[in-house]
């Protein structure tokens, strides 16, 4: 019974595909209406994951790490005094959790920076070099030129400065600027650093507020004296930072330090990409509407064609189920070849304008405001072909219950007589 | 024992605020391995009745049996079903499935009945061998001549071997010699599997095969006669116009 039912399935796939392509061209202009609707939506979808992405990992990059312990009330105000010791032990304890990656201590401060020319207000990140290079990608954003290097002595007086902040301060590699500091008394006191060298991050703002020194320097110019502004924690991923956090607070067991993971430190990431998905709704939605008026309409038009054809097959038995069912893998059939050309085409492009990244810098500033950059390199998962799959077909489905239901309903003597 | 049994069949159309009369009050019984046809001028209710006999159209009044099933209580999927597994159909204009070849067109019918893989193309490939069209099978209509075709359509109609088949001037667009051969090919099926034959017709090379005639005029029977089959002589007749 079951065999009999999927071979008569399989002559209805078959009718419904040999149907299709009794009017290329027409057929033809729908496929390709489904294609180009599939590759914009997966496209723009591609686009919103690099976006995301880039926000994410950049972010993460730079300034947030995937968890971070500091003293309570550090995370309102990244006040010098909310400082605290880093007891090795705790950090071994932390560094030895599952699924923990790397533990660095840094110092943070508010500075002035000024050279001959103007001056900057600035957050100072003091940091261990090599540690420093495990937990954020400034070893990998500092930039050959002018012979500049990444840092190599958490004592020495060199500083990383933003390649954008040292054209506005006029400065290169190997010049003098002065740092203006909160000591321990709460003076500003004036420092003389050397630009050791010049950073590039994705990120348009954090390059113009952020220099980077070495923590002994910092933590000696400020008076902390062994003492930091917070931990860094490297998870292997930073989707698994929600199960690491709890084991993390269980080592530290410290009721006056505060453990945050990426999402809370930084809410408006989540709420961007909240935003982004409902963006996609929109676009799912466009192309909703796009096949179901073009399926829709094929269909009906294919079916006043072949009324009496339809009105033959009732005549010599085919249920109105059948015809029904006829018309649905028609249906099904069209999309099909839309959606795969569709897919194919947009794996392709995506792998091919992922080599060097879609440049968004002219007009799209807040995406810079977000800190995904001014390149995106899109992304498509296995979970976006699911959806587009999904849609398409289904949408193409639904658009053909009408017609489907049309079909079945021919009385078999007028479609006899229908020429 | 009769397969058709018809008592005072009427049917009347809505022709624009006019009311036409198709069928005025048809009495009739057709047996099981009878080859009848029903003749008349056009307009005198011939297709009507085969329409109603085939339950592609519903009575205004009166009783219709086929096969044992009263059509005039029957649903739409139930018609369905009783056309498809006991009446097989030939029309005028062949009716193939355009896109499906002559060997799928045949299957078609066992498929909608359900029967399996091999036994479906079996008995389609020896039912096109038995219309000769062996070597044809795997042609679509199109790339038939329409002799062919309606051959095809015979074969598709017989293939399940029903109680009945219905065949609407099954030789009305075909030349003298492939009518003939095609009357020639349901005679033998008629006689062979004893499946009952009904044709409206006006093709008097038809009425000369049929071995019962029955004449409509105004939706009346006017005339019912049986007979013998005239096969021999309508060959004969063809060899001489050659």
């Amino acid at each position: 019974m079951i065999t009999t039912t999927m071979e008569t399935a399989k002559t209805f796939i078959l009718l419904g595909w040999r149907n299709l392509w009794r009017q290329k061209r027409r057929s033809l202009v729908v496929i390709l209406s489904i294609t180009i609707g599939v590759v914009l939506m997966l496209l723009q979808i591609a686009i919103m994951n690099g976006m995301i992405t880039q926000m994410l990992e950049n972010n993460i990059s730079t300034k947030l790490g995937h968890i971070s312990i500091a003293k309570k009330g550090f995370f309102d105000d990244m006040k010098l005094e909310s400082n605290f010791f880093p007891d090795p032990s705790m950090l071994d304890r932390i560094r030895n959790e599952k699924n923990v990656v790397a533990v660095a201590p840094r110092v943070k401060a508010f500075a002035m920076i000024r050279s001959s020319e103007t001056s900057r207000g600035v957050i100072v990140m003091g940091v261990y070099p090599d540690r420093e290079k495990k937990i954020s990608k400034i070893n990998e954003y500092t930039l050959a030129e002018q012979g500049g290097r990444y840092l190599d002595d958490p004592a020495s007086n060199d500083i990383l400065i933003s390649k954008s902040l040292a054209e506005k301060l006029d400065v290169s590699v190997g010049d003098k600027i002065v740092l203006l500091v909160h000591d321990e008394d709460s003076e500003m006191t004036n420092y003389g650093l050397t630009v050791r060298g010049l950073f590039q991050t994705p990120v348009r703002d954090y390059d113009n507020g952020v220099i980077y020194m070495g923590i002994k320097r910092l933590q000696e110019i400020t008076g902390l004296k062994d003492n930091v502004s917070e931990v860094m924690v490297i998870t292997t991923n930073k989707n698994v930072v929600d199960s690491v956090k709890p084991r993390i607070v269980k080592s530290v067991a410290d009721d006056n330090l505060e453990i945050l993971t990426w999402k809370e430190m930084a809410p408006f990431l989540l709420s961007a990409i909240a935003m982004i998905d409902k963006q996609m709704i929109v676009f799912y939605f466009i192309v909703f509407i796009t096949i179901i008026f073009s399926i829709a309409n094929t269909l009906i038009m294919s079916i006043m064609e072949r009324f009496h054809e339809l009105g033959v097959m009732k005549s010599i038995g085919t249920r109105p189920s059948q015809i029904f069912f006829i018309i649905m893998f028609e249906a099904m059939n069209l999309g099909a070849v839309g959606l795969g050309v569709g897919v194919l085409i947009s794996i392709a492009a995506v792998n091919i304008l992922a080599i060097k990244g879609i440049d968004f810098s002219l007009f799209m500033e807040a995406m810079r405001q977000w800190g995904a950059g001014s390149i995106i390199y899109p992304l498509i998962y296995a979970r976006d072909i699911v959806i587009s799959v999904v849609v398409v077909e289904f949408t193409t489905l639904l658009a053909a219950v009408y017609p489907a239901v049309k079909a079945a309903r021919i009385k078999p003597l007028e479609a006899l007589h229908y020429i | 024992m009769s397969i058709i049994t018809i008592s005072s069949l009427t049917k009347t159309y809505d022709g624009g605020g006019i009311e036409v009369k198709a069928l005025r009050g048809i009495d009739l019984a057709i047996g099981r391995g009878e080859f009848t046809a029903i003749a008349g001028p056009s307009g005198s209710g011939k297709t009507t009745l085969l329409n109603l006999i085939g339950g592609l159209d519903h009575p205004t009044g009166g009783a219709l049996t086929v096969a044992g099933s009263d059509l005039n209580r029957m649903t739409p999927r139930e018609l369905s079903d009783i056309r498809l597994n006991k009446i097989g159909f030939i029309f005028q204009a062949y009716n193939l499935i355009p896109v499906l070849s002559a060997l799928e067109n045949v299957e078609y019918i066992l498929l909608l009945q359900g029967v399996a893989k091999g036994e479906r193309r079996d008995r389609s490939r020896r039912i096109l061998e038995e219309v000769g069209l062996g070597r044809e099978i795997n042609r679509l209509p199109k790339e038939l001549s329409g002799g062919q075709q309606q051959r095809v359509a015979v074969a598709r109609a017989i293939v399940s071997e029903p109680e009945l088949v219905l065949a609407d001037e099954p030789t009305a667009n075909l030349d003298q010699k492939t009518g003939s051969s095609l009357l020639d090919l349901m005679h033998d099926l008629n006689h062979q599997k004893n499946i009952t034959f009904l044709f409206s017709t006006h093709d008097a090379m038809v009425m000369d095969y049929a071995e019962r005639i029955i004449r409509l005029s105004d939706g009346m029977i006017i005339s019912d006669d049986k007979k013998k089959s005239g096969r021999e002589s309508s060959v004969k007749k063809v060899k001489k116009k050659k």
